[in-house]
Formats: structure tokens, C-alpha cells, sequence
């Protein structure tokens, strides 16, 4: 369908349009004709990434003169997938509809190990091997080296890349990242390299937030990219936690161990070229009191990852004397290690400020803040020199190295916390010491002063006003949007008591009573008997569901070994009886591991499961891997059970400072602090359910704490809208009740447009009926 | 021939110019029957002669291929070409035979009901022969159309799917496996010494191997070259039992052993064969789902780079990680592979080395295959996930292909909803789950008791009870117990509805099946939009009450200790009847307000 919103015609991929996308392209035209940044909240099913997707180019195609350029973020490679699916379908229908005039470029890009194509590179088994593996093939100086020696390995595929040059271009289209490699391998071209080069011509980039927000990527990626750009970013509920994570570095003895055998290495480097090419040396330190001349002018294969510091922050000036001749800098390194290996040796915690942190190097090493901020920039530039293309090795030096320039920079927004043991295992020595970023504006700040546009929306961002103060900006659009629903499609529940109407909770004293995990585990089995298709749980932790798991598995074992000693207490045996096989009678079990691979193979399954009609269970961990990204919608997900509140581990020392220095700057207090970010997390996870206003699904929040205002307020509206007071004070048998009914109540059939005075369903001749103003009236 | 039976080689042709499809014809007094040589063939021919209405055949002599054309009622000429003319004269007359005995018998059929559309002759062959073969359809069919409550197109309507072409291949579907873990073999104790037993079946073996390819390949390496086959699986079961030892090192234990046995060491490592499998499944994994590619783009998490101790990361303690296997990768493995289902059918299952072949070979053809089918689900997966990006309800639904659901038995569904109902019931008394079981129980509990009141008053005599007697009471008291577990919805044959007398069993499932026919009916016809539909929502209704009436008939008829439970099982059915007049009663409400606001807008 195609309309109206002000001056620009919109193409929309559908015949029909959700009244909230609507209002959503309206607010967002808003912020993009203001060329200011927005804030958006719509909840999840309302096809949020389409509305976005095709106002954008929509108000690119009807804006010939000024070309806007869509960077849209994602926070994982499978989002970006998706997104780019979507984008796919809209093109298609935007040139069906509008013509060739309507084609543009829109590329994924993601690191080596996802686009490389060389059978050889892709050996390697993880992402850093194969980031020194492409070096290895397509330093500049390799393949000097390689047109002298036929024996010395390059790269086929960015041979041909190279040759081709200014001709190696990808014509109009949705690329994603298998198409990428797909296109690549049928020219002979890197895939990678095209990419890269594409990505300053391409009308829409689809790429990761790290991209943008950590400066070591965005130094090399996106450093050329123009004012006019649209930046957005989706699901961006945890975007402060990217962007304190950015700028963290952590050091542990192996890192130091590691990094003095790095050093040692250097060394030997140094020595082999001060005999046979002094020169080389010798220009490096030439070039290097004429101030750091690096960036820009290396060839792309050479590039590695860049500065840890932000880009306003970098120096433009000379390296500091002492550490311009490879010798000395090595010295630096060396008295930088002895003193950091001085202060993990620690009995107990220590937190201290990055300024008298500085000033105790100082005072210690000898070296001062200037040096230490040089550190990254003169390790780079020395590495360059010494042509070292196994980069995957020198990564401890590197950590050394980014945790001295980031602690040289910065005197706020960041602490340094010395833990000789972690806080769980306090038998363990294990000592770290970290520096960790409070402050989520420092890395965001440049994304917002460089470009003209940035929309931060997600499906949860409540509250809304606490976004902008943790980030520190000023959005001219900030609105939270409501979801105008058919039917009653979502049933959110809240579970206090299990079947034996004892409360349950994850609480701490509570979490590891035998009677809540038997409660929990009952819960699991009623509803896997009543609930078709596809059941999600979220636990609070990975230990806390393995615990939870083996108990319910063992509760078989423990009745074995009950038998023996008292046979009166069968009965009691009883009940426990093996909850596991219970469950598994009727849908297969899944799980969420530490391993990636194993947990995207079990997702994959679980997903068949579903669509083959035989049902499957699948257990995960909140702030998980999956959590953070998976949909359950549809027949995947008709409930999610969130077992307990995902409360951050409030004993960390990290959180600890962290949110002193919230309380510090911001004014918002810890409990305030820990309790939205629970919920934001529990609303994340069963917010994942609902896809579309056809589909339908429920949530039970298993925990008695959900019950109480305080905590419950801080959910998302759309999900509190739905929540009845008498859904409030569940137990077990009450919930499977009132599922029961919900999912009967859901199989009828029903007018999809919506009968009882509202619309939920716009057609382009209801649009054209109405204009804008009229239909914000209708909807709020 | 003298049974009446004759066979012959023919190809089967529906015009004169079609090349045909060679296979075998059948003829009896009654029937033909046509099977094609290759068994994926889909034309198959299986009619009674009473719908042949004429036959030709070609002259002996003429040019032409010795050739056979029947005419059917419905005017579709099947034609056979025979080897030679000989073939053709022994079928001539059989048919000949037949047609003249089908004349005299009369037709059994009701030509009176005229569906609204007139099904083609093919459709209505299949109809014949789905009734035919399902005698629970028959029944339905019976009941409803005879009776006029559905018409016949009503009645096939629904079933499109079955008469669809992949009917014949439904019963090809492989049979599922059953979801619980059986392999999970928890060791039996006998309470008197550290002897730990482990019990095998073939079918558990079957599981084993196919969950963990290393033991499957050590199995054919070693048995019975190397060692007996008792000696592997008591290697086997003791490495699952250090695994499985719940003590703080596991992982030191079980790599202490292995450093000492080779042939532990191969139970105990983690699997090759699994983790090469791995690597090509993640290849082609769903790349909306794909996380480990997202691993490979997250700069952030260098070693040593983002957050490390904020407590969201877990942490390990072992350094023996190697040797540690988690309760969550083997039930995901077992998930997986009860998912992928199994090549191994029943008559298969006779012992180990047969099991083990018979999983060698299909796997060899699976590897074989895998090159290809790489590349198609690679086509799939695309296709698919452009279909999951779409919003459905903004868009006209395109229609998805659906899998038809084939359940062997509708009456083991019948059974499961029940196994719950009885388990809601278990809940609330924990004795009355299987009678028998539980009284068996408290007898040799009385027996025990007994003895030991018997000591009590003779004394302590050596020994105090006889080593026998109490063996037999421990090993009848465990295995209660562990049987009991299986028995939550594995063991039918043990359900209640086999308790029932027989009459009252069927008549159960007899409502049951026609219940859920008409509610399937009944709700498909909302909204209503048509006086047609209005109308056959009303003959539905009354349908239902009639049968809600006779369930609560049964309910009474049948013996009171019975009854309770035949409550229990009733109790879903009377609700879904409930739920369907409430909404009739509320949607007639809903109308006649309509209707009586329209017709004030008009006055």
C-alpha cells in the first residue's frame, strides 16, 4: 500500500498497516525533519523494523537532493539477518511498485570470520585466528614479499579484489551475509574487503552496534561516515550496558604472563631487524616525531582493530619521547607489567580512581599519564614496523596496552577494582583487575555529536525519561506507544504460590528450598500438559538452572536411595517422582548451554520440534545469549515462564561502583537502579511471544516479589495493561485454569480488523479517509 | 484360479497413448486391484467390479497390443496392456465372470444424496476406499450423513487433505520415537552389597548409539574381535556411572580412570564423531538463529576486553573440563535425536549387533545423501525465513504447507487426555493410581512386618529372617517404584479405560470421536455469514445435545466405583459441549440486538 504522511509518499510492504506503525512513521518524520535524535518505545508485535524501514527510505526516495543514509545497528549477527530480510521484502515491493528509481544498496557487514569465503582462512576456528589468517595472506608487505617468492601464500580472492580495484562494485540489491559470500565466491572477490568498501556507498548498512559504539571497531568501520546518516538503533533497552562495556578492560595474571611473553617476542623481533634492516627502525622513529601519521593512509588489509579511546579524546600530537625508539617502549611495557603484576597480588578488594591510579604508575613505574596514553598508538605502529602478522597471538599485549591508553585518558566515569578472588568462590584465587566505565554517555557521545539523526527504540524502554539522562542527550521526539489489540492476545500472569500454596520466589534464602523447586517443577509439568506447541522458560541464572535441572532430574535417585532406609516416607518419595520424565513425556527438552554452537544447534531443533507439531520445552537464562535475540512468536512461543526476577548479582563490586555513580550523577537510586533493570530484562524475555496481533500468547512472572507494586510498576505499559488485578495472586492451579480458558478463548475465530468501535487494522482507503490528526484523535 | 484369483503382468495406461506404468493387476470375483512395480509409483488402482460398467479388449490377430479397457459407472476408462494375448483371454474371462455376478447383487450404495458439487469419479473412488479402510470413519460417516446432520460434501470437506494426493503417502511416515530418555539407566542397587546393575534393552541400545556416535563406532572397532560383548557394555555402564557421580570432582575421577584404561578413556572423552557432526549442522543452522556468527562479530568481548566479573558470567572450577559432560548437552543430544527420528524399525530391534549394523547402514546412506540436501535446505531456509518475516495479519494469508497430522489411533489421544485427568487426580490422593500395584505393595510391607513381629515375640534366632524372604521383599518393593514412574502415561495397556467393560468403553470412545467431528464443524462455521451456515449450526447444536444427553446417560449407567472416574473422563468432553451453546446462545443474542438496532435506524 502506498500514503501519505505529510510530504512523503510511503511504500508499505502490506496490504494493510497497524494504527501504532502509523503513528510511529509519524513521530519518526518528525524527529528526521527536525534532524534530531528520537526515542521511541512500541512494544514488541507491532512491526517496529518495518514501519522503520520503510519510512526511511521512503523519506530518502522523496528527498532526491540530500541522499540520507541508513546505518541501523542490531545488537547480534542474527538480528542483522533478519532485518535484512525484511528489508528484502520491502525492496522488492517498493520496486514492483515505484520502479527502478526505488533501487538502492543495502549491505550487512560483520567481522572476517562470518563473510570470509578462502577455504584455507576458514580453518581457523575461532574469529581472531581468522582475522590473523586473512593478514597473514593480505599484508601489504606479505604480498610484496609474495611477488618476489611464488611460495609465500596470499589470498585469491583478494587478489582479484585488488586487481579489479575502483571496478569491484556490487550492483543495487539487499545483500546479506550469505549473499555477500555468495556473490564473492562467483566473481572471485573477498567478500569482505568488498564489503567494507561498499559500506561508504551503500544507501542502507546493516551492521552490529560495536560497529558504532566501541571505538577499537568504529576507528576502522565507520570513521567515514557521512553527517547525513540516520543512525538507528533497535532493541536498544541495553544499549548503556554496550557501551560501558566498550570502553572496560580487564587484566588477569594470564593476561600478564601472556603479555610479557609477547614482549619477549617483540624483542626478538627488534633484534632480527636491527641486523638485517635498521633502517626500518630508524624510520619509524622519524616518522614518529613528526606526530602519528597512521591513520588513513594504510591499506585496508593493514588495519587493525584501532584505539580503545574515543576519537575526540585521541591525541594529534607527537609520541612522547621516551617511548618513540622501540627499546625504550619496550622498557615502558615491561615496568608497566612488573607494577601491575604488583598490585594483583592483593589479599584484599581495592577500588581507586583512575587519577590516583594514574599518579601511583607515576610515582612507582616512572611512567606518566602522556606515555601511558601513547601506549595503543606506539604498540600499533611498532607491530606495523615489524610486519607481525599473527596478531591472534599478540592479543594479551594488546589488552595491556588498551588498558593503559584508556587509563591514561580518562580521570572520570571510571573506576579501577583490584578483586584477588571471585565473590562466589572465594577458594579460588583468581585475581583481576578492571577497569570499568560507569558513565554509558562517554562511548555514545560521538554517535550523537557526529551524526544528524539517531533513533534509540526498542520494546522496552521504561521508563522513558531514564534513557536519555543515563545517555545524556536531548531527543526532540520521545514517546512511548501503546498497542492496540484485537483481542486480548497476550495473558500476563503473576505466580506467587505453587500447587501446595506455598509462596515461591528466587529471593535468595529462598531460591534453593526444596519445596520451591518442586512448586516450580509442578508448574512446568501441569502446563506442559495443557500448553501446545512451543513453551520458553527463563531462569534467573545459569548455575540456578542447572541446580534446578539436576533436581528435577535426580529427584528419581534421591527416592532410590529414600527406599532403602525408611519405608514409610514412599509416599512423601512420591510426590518428587522423577518431574523430568514428566515433562518430557509430553515435549522434548532444550536447553541453553555456555556453548554457543551447542545452543544454537538446540535452538534450531527446538524450532523443528514446534514445526513438526511435536512440542518442545525450552529452558534458557535471562540477560543470556538468547534472551537477548530470539523470537518466540508464534507456534514457537505460546508461553513464556519467567522463573523468579533477574536481578543483577548485587554483591559484585562492579555493579557496586557502578551504581554509586549513578547515584552520584544522576541522582537515581540504587534500589530504583537494580529494580528497572530486572524488569527490563523479565519484560525482554517474555515480551519475545508475540509477533503480530494474530498471534497470541501468555507470560507467567513465577515469583511472589512480582506481586508487589513497586517492582510491577516498572514493567512496560503494554504488558501492565494486560495484567489483571485478578491475574495478580496466582498459585498453580489457578494459572493452569486460567490458561485453560485463555487458549480455548483464543482458538475461536474473530474479525481480524477489529469490530467494537476501534480499528486496529488501517487499509490504504482508511488512511486516505482520515488525515494524520484525525487518526492520533482515534487513538489516544 | 481356482480361488478365483488371477495375477498377471500389465502396464497400466489411462488413455491409449500414455507409455503406461508397468506393475501387477489382480483380479478376484469382487475386485481389481492394480500395484505398480515401483513402490513410489502413484497410480495404484483398487475398485470393486459393481462400479465397472462396460469392458472392451482388442482382437487376437489385429495389430494392436494385447489391451483390456473396463469402463467405469462414472465413464473413466482404465486400460491394461498384457504381455500377450494369452494373459488377456485368462483375465477376460475372469472379468466377464465378475461383471455378470455384480449385475445380479444389488447395489448397496444410496444414490439419493446429491452433494452440492459433484466430486470427480477419482475423489469419489478415494472416498470409497478412505471409508473402506478406517472403520472409526465408517462409523462417523454413519452416523452423521445417514442421518442427515452433516451432508456428504460437509463431511469431505474437512478431510481435503486426506483425499489430497499425498494420501497414499501418509503411511509412509516414519514412526516417532518416544520423548523420555530411556538410556538414562539409573544403576539399581539390591541393598545388600555395592553391586550396582545396570539392565539393557536393545531398545535402549539403540538409543545409546544413536546419541553417542562413539560408542557406536567403538562398538563395531571392538565387539567381538576385541572384547566380549558383556565386557564393553560393563566398560560402558562404568563410565556412565563415574559421569554420573554426583561427587564435587567428577571430572578429576573420570579422568584419573581414563588415564589408566584406553578403552574407558573412549566412553569417557568427549565425542569426535559428535562434535565433526556439529561443525557441519552449524553450517547450515538457521542464520536468524544463529549465534555463533554473532560471536564472531562481537569485538567488545576480546579476551580481557568488556565487563568480566559483574556476576552475570558464570564460572567453572574444574580444570579436568575435558572429561565433564552436563546434564543439559545429554538431554539436548537426546532431544535431538529423538527429533531426527530413527531408521531402525521395530523388527530391527532384536539385539546389539544387529542394531549397530542396521544404524552403520543408514548412516553410510545419510552421508551419501548430505552433499545434496546441504544445498536444498540451503533453499529451503531462505524460502522459509522470507515466509517467518512477514506479518500474517496485515498481509491475505498465503497458505502454508501443512504436514498432515496422521494419528495412528485417534484413541491414544483419547487416552493421554485422560492419563492427565487421572493424574489431577493422583494429585489429590496419592494412593488410587494403579490399584494393583499399590496393594502388592502394602502386602509384602505386611509380609515384612509380619516376620518382624515374628521375631519380636520368638526371639532373635540367626538368621533373623531368611536372606531369601528379604530379598524378595526389597527387590518387589524397588521395583514397584521404579515401574510405578513408567506407568504416568507409557504403559496404555494399564490405563483405566481398560478396567471399563468392554460396551461402555467403546460407546466412550464412539462419543468421543463423533464429539470432537461435530465440534470441528461446529466452529468452522463461525462467524456465520449465510443462512446456510445458520442453519447447519443449529442442526449441530441439536446434534450435540443429544450426545451430551447420552454421556450423561453413560455417566449413570455405569457402576458406582466406576463412576468417578468415568466422570473424570467425561468431564472435558461435557465442557467443550458447554463452551460451544454458550457461544451459540451469546452470538444469537448478539444478533437479535443487531437486528433489533438495525430495524430502529430504519424506523
Amino acid at each position: 500500500m502506498k500514503f501519505q504522511i505529510e510530504d512523503v509518499t510511503v511504500c508499505f510492504p502490506y496490504d494493510h498497516i497497524y494504527p501504532e506503525q502509523y503513528s510511529y512513521m509519524v513521530e519518526l518524520k518528525r524527529a528526521l525533519d527536525a534532524k534530531g535524535h528520537c526515542l521511541l518505545e512500541m512494544p514488541t508485535g507491532t512491526g517496529k523494523t518495518i514501519a522503520l524501514l520503510s519510512l526511511i527510505t521512503s523519506y530518502t526516495l522523496s528527498k532526491p537532493q540530500g541522499a540520507i543514509k541508513l546505518i541501523y545497528c542490531t545488537r547480534t549477527v542474527h538480528e542483522m539477518e533478519k532485518t535484512l530480510a525484511e528489508l528484502k521484502l520491502l525492496h522488492n515491493y517498493q520496486v514492483k511498485h515505484l520502479g527502478p528509481a526505488a533501487k538502492i544498496l543495502a549491505i550487512g557487514l560483520s567481522s572476517r570470520k562470518n563473510l570470509c569465503v578462502n577455504p584455507n582462512v576458514l580453518e581457523a576456528n575461532n574469529r581472531d585466528s581468522v582475522d590473523a589468517a586473512c593478514r597473514k595472506r593480505t599484508a601489504s608487505w606479505v604480498r610484496a614479499l609474495s611477488a618476489e617468492n611464488p611460495n609465500v601464500e596470499t589470498c585469491e580472492f583478494f587478489e582479484n579484489y585488488e586487481r579489479t580495484a575502483s571496478g569491484a562494485v556490487l550492483p543495487p540489491g539487499v545483500y546479506t551475509l550469505q549473499d555477500l559470500r555468495a556473490f564473492g565466491k562467483e566473481k572471485g572477490w573477498c567478500p569482505y574487503f568488498l564489503a567494507r568498501h561498499m559500506v561508504q556507498l551503500a544507501n542502507v548498512v546493516v551492521y552490529s552496534y560495536q560497529y558504532l559504539l566501541d571505538p577499537k571497531v568504529a576507528g576502522i568501520i565507520s570513521k567515514e561516515m557521512q553527517k547525513e546518516s540516520v543512525v538507528v538503533f533497535d532493541e536498544a533497552h541495553n544499549i548503556d550496558n554496550v557501551c560501558i562495556e566498550a570502553l572496560s578492560v580487564s587484566v588477569r595474571r594470564q593476561t600478564l604472563d601472556g603479555a610479557s611473553r609477547n614482549i619477549s617476542r617483540i624483542e626478538q623481533e627488534i633484534n632480527r631487524f636491527k641486523a638485517t634492516d635498521a633502517n626500518r627502525l630508524r624510520d619509524e622513529y622519524k616518522r614518529l616525531v613528526n606526530g602519528l601519521a597512521l591513520s588513513g593512509n594504510l591499506p585496508g588489509s593493514d588495519s587493525w582493530l584501532s584505539n580503545p579511546a574515543l576519537p575526540d579524546d585521541i591525541l594529534r600530537e607527537a609520541v612522547p619521547g621516551n617511548i618513540r625508539r622501540a627499546e625504550h617502549f619496550l622498557h615502558v611495557l615491561r615496568r608497566l607489567l612488573q607494577y601491575l603484576t604488583v598490585r594483583l597480588d592483593t589479599e584484599d578488594v581495592e577500588k581507586e580512581s583512575p587519577i590516583s591510579f594514574v599518579a601511583s604508575i607515576n610515582n612507582q613505574a616512572g611512567i606518566d599519564q602522556k606515555t601511558l596514553k601513547f601506549c595503543y598508538d606506539r604498540l600499533h605502529s611498532l607491530m606495523l614496523t615489524l610486519e607481525i602478522t599473527d596478531t591472534d597471538d599478540f592479543l594479551h599485549v594488546q589488552t595491556i596496552c588498551d588498558f593503559a591508553t584508556l587509563v591514561g585518558t580518562y580521570s572520570r566515569g571510571f573506576s579501577i577494582i583490584i578483586e584477588p578472588f571471585d565473590e562466589r568462590m572465594p577458594h579460588i584465587p583468581d585475581p583481576v583487575l578492571q577497569l570499568s566505565c560507569h558513565d554509558a554517555s562517554l562511548a555514545i557521545k560521538p554517535v550523537f555529536d557526529r551524526f544528524q539523526s539517531v533513533v534509540i527504540t526498542s520494546g522496552t524502554l521504561s521508563p522513558i525519561d531514564l534513557y536519555p539522562r543515563l545517555l545524556n542527550f536531548h531527543p526532540v521526539v520521545s514517546r512511548s506507544f501503546k498497542m492496540s489489540l484485537t483481542r486480548d492476545c497476550i495473558c500476563p500472569m503473576v505466580l506467587t504460590r505453587g500447587s501446595d500454596q506455598l509462596p515461591v520466589s528466587t529471593k535468595f534464602d529462598m531460591r534453593s528450598d526444596p519445596g520451591v523447586v518442586r512448586n516450580y517443577g509442578k508448574l512446568l509439568v501441569e502446563m506442559v500438559s495443557i500448553v501446545p506447541d512451543g513453551i520458553v522458560c527463563f531462569f534467573v541464572s545459569y548455575s540456578y538452572m542447572d541446580g534446578i535441572i539436576n533436581t528435577w532430574n535426580e529427584s528419581g535417585l534421591l527416592k532410590d536411595v529414600l527406599v532403602v532406609g525408611y519405608v514409610s516416607s514412599f509416599h512423601l518419595v512420591f510426590l518428587m517422582i522423577l518431574l523430568f520424565q514428566e515433562i518430557m513425556q509430553h515435549k522434548l527438552v532444550f536447553i541453553e548451554t555456555q556453548d554457543v554452537v551447542e545452543t544454537t544447534l538446540a535452538l534450531d531443533n527446538y524450532r523443528r520440534a514446534c514445526d513438526c507439531g511435536r512440542g518442545a520445552v525450552f529452558f534458557s537464562v535471562a540477560r543470556g545469549k538468547v534472551a537477548e535475540g530470539i523470537d518466540f512468536d508464534r507456534h514457537y512461543g505460546r508461553l513464556v515462564i519467567m522463573f523468579g526476577i533477574p536481578f543483577q548479582y548485587t554483591l559484585s563490586k562492579i555493579l557496586l561502583a557502578r551504581l554509586e555513580y549513578l547515584r552520584d550523577t544522576f541522582q537515581i537510586k540504587e534500589g530504583d537502579f537494580l529494580t528497572f533493570d530486572a524488569l527490563r530484562q523479565a519484560a525482554q524475555c517474555v515480551g519475545r511471544v508475540i509477533r503480530s496481533k494474530a498471534d497470541y500468547g501468555m507470560m507467567i512472572f513465577a515469583d511472589k516479589r512480582y506481586s508487589r507494586h513497586d517492582k510491577r510498576s516498572k514493567l512496560p505499559g503494554w504488558i501492565l495493561s494486560h495484567l489483571r488485578d485478578a491475574h495478580l495472586n496466582l498459585s498453580t492451579d489457578m494459572a493452569l485454569h486460567i490458561a485453560r480458558e485463555f487458549l480455548r478463548k483464543m482458538a475461536q475465530p474473530y474479525d481480524k480488523t477489529g469490530s467494537s468501535g476501534k480499528k486496529t487494522l488501517l487499509s490504504q482507503e482508511d488512511l486516505e479517509k482520515m488525515d494524520g490528526s484525525g487518526l492520533q484523535e482515534r487513538l489516544y | 484360479m481356482a480361488s478365483g484369483q488371477v495375477s498377471k503382468r500389465v502396464k497400466f495406461k489411462s488413455s491409449v497413448k500414455d507409455p503406461g506404468t508397468p506393475g501387477r493387476l489382480f483380479l478376484t470375483l469382487e475386485r481389481l486391484m492394480f500395484k505398480p512395480n515401483s513402490p513410489n509409483s502413484a497410480t495404484k488402482l483398487n475398485m470393486e467390479f459393481r462400479f465397472v460398467k462396460n469392458h472392451k479388449y482388442t482382437k487376437e490377430g489385429s495389430n494392436k497390443a494385447p489391451m483390456l479397457n473396463l469402463t467405469s459407472s462414472q465413464g473413466v476408462s482404465y486400460i491394461f496392456e498384457f504381455e500377450s494375448y494369452d494373459d488377456l483371454h485368462v483375465c477376460k474371462e475372469c472379468v466377464g465372470k465378475a461383471l455378470s455376478k455384480t449385475g445380479e447383487t444389488p447395489k448397496p450404495i444410496d444414490t439419493s444424496e446429491v452433494p452440492s458439487e459433484q466430486p470427480s469419479t477419482e475423489e469419489l473412488l478415494l472416498r470409497m476406499n478412505m471409508l473402506r479402510e478406517n472403520g472409526e470413519l465408517q462409523k462417523l460417516h454413519m452416523r452423521f450423513v445417514s442421518d442427515g446432520i452433516l451432508t456428504e460434501a460437509e463431511f469431505w470437506a474437512t478431510r481435503k487433505k486426506l483425499l489430497g494426493g499425498n494420501f497414499s503417502k501418509k503411511s509412509k511416515q516414519r514412526t516417532g520415537l518416544k520423548s523420555f530418555v530411556l538410556s538414562d539407566t539409573k544403576p539399581s542397587t539390591d541393598g545388600r552389597t555395592n553391586k550396582v546393575t545396570f539392565t539393557l534393552t536393545p531398545e535402549i541400545v539403540r538409543e545409546v548409539f544413536a546419541e553417542k556416535p562413539a560408542v557406536h563406532q567403538a562398538y563395531l572397532n571392538l565387539v567381538p574381535r576385541k572384547m566380549s560383548e558383556r565386557d564393553f557394555w560393563s566398560k560402558y555402564c562404568r563410565a556412565e556411572y563415574l559421569h554420573h557421580a554426583k561427587n564435587a570432582n567428577a571430572g578429576a575421577a573420570a579422568a584419573a580412570e581414563a588415564a589408566e584404561d584406553e578403552e574407558l578413556a573412549l566412553f569417557l572423552k568427549p565425542d569426535d564423531i559428535l562434535a565433526s557432526e556439529t561443525r557441519r549442522k552449524i553450517r547450515c543452522v538457521d542464520p536468524t538463529l544463529d549465534m555463533e556468527a554473532d560471536e564472531g562479530d562481537d569485538y567488545t568481548h576480546l579476551p580481557d576486553h568488556g565487563i568480566v566479573r559483574d556476576g552475570s558470567k558464570e564460572i567453572t572450577e574444574s580444570q579436568h573440563e575435558h572429561y565433564r559432560r552436563t546434564l543439559s548437552q545429554e538431554l539436548n543430544r537426546h532431544a535431538a535425536v529423538v527429533l531426527q527420528g530413527t531408521p531402525i524399525d521395530e523388527e530391527q530391534l532384536k539385539d546389539t549387533q544387529t542394531v549397530a549394523e542396521a544404524l552403520k547402514l543408514s548412516k553410510q546412506g545419510e552421508n551419501a545423501s548430505n552433499e545434496e540436501t546441504d544445498m536444498n535446505t540451503n533453499q529451503d531456509r531462505l524460502s522459509r525465513i522470507s515466509k517467518m518475516i512477514e506479518i500474517d495479519d496485515l498481509q491475505a494469508s498465503s497458505d502454508l504447507p501443512l504436514a498432515p497430522l496422521s494419528i495412528k489411533d485417534p484413541r491414544d489421544y483419547f487416552d493421554s487426555q485422560q492419563a492427565t485427568a487421572l493424574k489431577n487426580s493422583r494429585d489429590t490422593s496419592i494412593g488410587n493410581d494403579p490399584v494393583k500395584r499399590i496393594l502388592s505393595t502394602e502386602e509384602s510391607y505386611a509380609s515384612l512386618r509380619d516376620s518382624i513381629s515374628h521375631v519380636k515375640t520368638t526371639g532373635l534366632i540367626n538368621p533373623i529372617i531368611t536372606p531369601e524372604a528379604a530379598v524378595k521383599v526389597l527387590s518387589v518393593l524397588t521395583h514397584n517404584i521404579s515401574s510405578t514412574k513408567y506407568d504416568i502415561g507409557k504403559n496404555h495397556g494399564l490405563s483405566f479405560l481398560d478396567t471399563l467393560p468392554n460396551t461402555s468403553k467403546e460407546e466412550l470412545l464412539y462419543h468421543w470421536t463423533s464429539l470432537q467431528e461435530l465440534l470441528r464443524h461446529y466452529w468452522s462455521s463461525y462467524p456465520i455469514t449465510t443462512a446456510y451456515l445458520y442453519t447447519k449450526v443449529s442442526r449441530l447444536k441439536d446434534a450435540m445435545s443429544k450426545i451430551d444427553s447420552q454421556l450423561q446417560e453413560l455417566k449413570e449407567s455405569v457402576q458406582s466405583d466406576l463412576r468417578h472416574q468415568v466422570t473424570l473422563l467425561v468431564r472435558p468432553m461435557q465442557q467443550a459441549i458447554e463452551a460451544a451453546m454458550q457461544h451459540h446462545d451469546a452470538e444469537l443474542q448478539k444478533r437479535s440486538a443487531r437486528s433489533g438496532e438495525r430495524s430502529n435506524g430504519y424506523t
